[in-house]
């Protein structure tokens, strides 16, 4: 299994058994456990990091990530990319009628017609 | 003397509040752009001689939802209805600014009539969960039918129990197809009209006395 020296960095690939006796390079007796879906997002190479870093600013600038300040919004749940969803909790916990915001500005919406003709909740009175 | 009558005047009020028989509240509702405000007006104008809202090619012109009370309608064997006749925003799922922008409106106002739209369709809705009695379905007969939305709104308003007559508009227009309309929801009456010419419209008034009088 993967195995990477906490100290220097060093990977280790399966099945080396070496690391049983300490890092190779730094002589460190503490692994961690890389798992595989990590491994494959992060660089290989040192010189791959500061490529990556350079990107990272850019990337920012592209998003143009609207904040949420805007309390007044209509949707109760915004899908501001696949996977990427802002939650509206004042909205949700107000009603249970689902307005869903499409994208990174304002202006597309979808309707959840059901949601807004089922009776109001009772409230439970002890 | 004064006193009497205006005691007078307070009884029958009074009376009036208990034993008068409510008003059915008629909505009409429908996909954007079905004609239902040309609808409204016309039935408004026919039994008032008022509009109710101002129409336009641009879906979503109603963004709320308009009402017309005191609506008394005759028909032809002489039995009478009163109704407040609601002319609700167009109900749809999915409302996007960009549908706007073909009709040369700029991005701002775009995004400001996709946000009134959503909130027409909450009002629509509102409407129908709370004080809606009668459903007058509207339909473009040159569109298809058979959309998700037209069968949920159906299927919604015949779980609230309330009668429905589906109406079938732009019969003038030479691709309508209401017999399209017609064998989707075979189960409810319909009438085919053209709110623009006035076609038929007659026909709708009785089918109005027949199922919500």
């Amino acid at each position: 299994m993967p195995h990477r020296c906490v100290k220097c960095g060093r990977e280790y690939r399966t099945n080396e058994c070496e690391i049983l006796k300490g890092c190779r390079e730094c002589g460190g007796k503490k692994f961690i456990f890389v798992p595989l879906v990590e491994r494959e997002i992060e660089p290989k190479h040192p010189e791959d990091v500061a490529i990556r870093e350079e990107k990272k600013p850019k990337e920012e600038e592209n998003t143009d990530i609207i904040p949420v300040t805007d309390y007044n919004r209509l949707e109760s749940i915004r899908i501001v990319s696949p996977g990427t969803y802002e939650l509206n909790i004042e909205k949700l916990a107000g009603s249970d009628e689902r307005v869903v915001g499409v994208g990174k500005g304002e202006g597309s919406y979808l309707v959840d017609l059901l949601s807004m003709v089922r009776p109001k909740k009772k409230k439970n009175r002890k | 003397m004064n006193i009497l009558v205006q005691t007078k005047k307070r009884l029958s009020k009074f009376l009036k509040a208990f034993f008068q028989k409510k008003r059915a509240r008629i909505g009409i509702y429908g996909p954007p752009n079905a004609g239902k405000t040309t609808l409204a007006n016309h039935i408004a104008k026919d039994w008032t001689g008022e509009d109710v809202g101002p129409v336009s090619e641009i879906p979503h012109e109603t963004r709320r939802a308009v009402r017309k009370t005191d609506i008394s309608i005759t028909g032809s064997n002489g039995s009478n209805i009163t109704i407040d006749i609601v002319d609700t925003p167009g109900v749809t799922t999915k409302i996007d600014y960009k549908d706007f922008l073909e009709y040369g409106i700029d991005k701002e106002t775009a995004v400001t009539r996709a946000r009134e739209a959503t909130e027409g369709v909450a009002e629509a809705m509102h409407w129908l969960r709370e004080d809606i009695n009668g459903v007058i379905y509207m339909l473009d007969a040159t569109e298809d039918p058979f959309l998700q939305v037209n069968i949920m709104m159906i299927g919604i308003i015949e779980s609230r129990k309330l009668p429905v007559i589906i109406v079938a508009n732009k019969i003038d227009l030479p691709d309508a197809a209401p017999q399209r309309i017609r064998s989707a929801f075979p189960q409810h009456p319909m009438v085919s009209i053209s709110c623009l010419e006035g076609k038929n419209i007659e026909e709708l008034y009785e089918k109005m006395v027949e199922h919500f009088g």
